[in-house]
């Protein structure tokens, strides 16, 4: 399984995907997620799922069973957007509270052993700091979701961005 | 001087963020303070309006996927929305992460930048600690003493910079503790005392959800 994460509105969408966007799970914004509220109960509580029931409690075990994670995020300041953001954020019942020292850093140990392919592409007017933001940041993602394979884009208007994406 | 401390945490109860917001409030208790909880902001006109006017502008706020997290990221949308009046409004920032090193905070540092950037104010200084979770456990040493001695170190260079409007270097600091002993008691002293409070053995902590 594949999963797209996209911030796009629904005639965006269908203008990037006219024949729809198959095989993949799509994550949107459906107005009713809720903020990580930093209470760790994914790992401490119910492990492996959040405690909020919101439509999102389940990107944990949603990550762990996919092969490639598309991200489509509108940049701001080298970050996601915050919906995009907000998805990562309610993403870490895929890891573990417990750590492990790789490369001389400490990371979480993961919950699950399926490896995930990441590509992000990052639409907007992007200064060139924040494409460098925006590229160690997703290389930081990898490192703690264990991503080996990953690709970053840049698109100044969805044009471009429909250019970049991949359609599976 | 006025002084704008945003709380930048998600939680609406105790958090790290606090607490490194009270070990600030010593250092600066002489000026005018105005401080705020962004995930309890009602995002009134009111209360942009003191941000804006402010001189300083503190953020403290913890690590969330190597970045900021979304509460904190939507409230910065907002306020470069608009606008300041003061454009020399001077930011620093105060970062926590539940991983050992300051360091992993320098990409949320930079973040920060750029938003500084876009909304036409100064960027001053971040000071990023690892280690966040242990903080709480070592509030009653003092700063400058013992596991809290880079952070007092650190402290006394950030409040320098913050109260003459100076720029500094970004500072990423550890505890005074060593690192294998904090990934020992992070299992110890947290995940399973939380994990058998919510009455789960400490097996199931790496159950898989189905």
């Amino acid at each position: 399984m594949n999963i797209l994460i996209h911030d796009l509105s629904k005639e965006q969408f269908q203008a990037l995907f006219p024949e729809g966007y198959h095989n993949a799970c799509i994550i949107s914004d459906t107005g009713t997620i809720r903020h990580c509220t930093g209470c760790f109960g994914c790992w401490i509580k119910t492990p492996g799922k959040c405690v909020l029931k919101d439509g999102y409690e389940n990107m944990g075990e949603l990550l762990s069973k996919t092969e490639k994670v598309t991200i489509i995020s509108r940049c701001f300041y080298g970050c996601y957007s915050p919906f995009v953001k907000n998805v990562l954020d309610r993403s870490i019942p895929w890891l573990l509270p417990f750590f492990k020292i790789r490369n001389n850093e400490t990371h979480h140990k993961r919950r699950y052993q399926n490896n995930m392919q990441l590509a992000v592409h990052f639409y907007g007017e992007i200064p060139p700091e924040e494409r460098e933001t925006a590229e160690k940041l997703v290389k930081a993602n990898c490192v703690n979701f264990y991503v080996s394979n990953y690709e970053v884009s840049f698109s100044n208007s969805l044009d471009e961005l429909c250019r970049e994406v991949t359609v599976i | 001087m006025k002084i704008c401390i945003i709380n930048g945490s998600p939680k609406t109860g105790k958090s790290t963020s606090e607490l490194l917001i009270g070990y600030l409030m010593p250092f600066i208790k002489e000026n005018e303070i105005a401080t705020y909880k962004v995930c309890e902001m009602d995002f009134s006109e009111a209360q942009f309006s003191k941000i804006r006017d402010s001189e300083v502008l503190i953020f403290a706020f913890p690590l969330y996927i190597d970045s900021i997290n979304s509460v904190l990221l939507h409230f910065l949308i907002e306020l470069q929305k608009r606008e300041f009046r003061n454009k020399n409004t001077s930011v620093y920032c105060i970062i926590n992460n539940g991983f050992y090193e300051g360091r992993q905070n320098h990409l949320a540092a930079d973040i920060m930048k750029n938003w500084c950037k876009a909304a036409g104010l100064t960027y001053g200084q971040t000071l990023g600690i690892g280690a966040g979770e242990m903080l709480p456990f070592f509030k009653d040493i003092p700063l400058g003493h013992g596991p809290n001695k880079n952070i007092g170190i650190a402290f006394q260079k950030l409040v320098c910079n913050m109260l003459s409007l100076s720029k500094g270097e970004d500072l990423f600091i550890s505890p005074n503790w060593p690192r294998f002993l904090w990934k020992i008691q992070a299992s110890l002293s947290v995940w399973y005392p939380r994990a058998k409070k919510n009455g789960l053995k400490r097996r199931r902590l790496k159950d898989m959800a189905n």
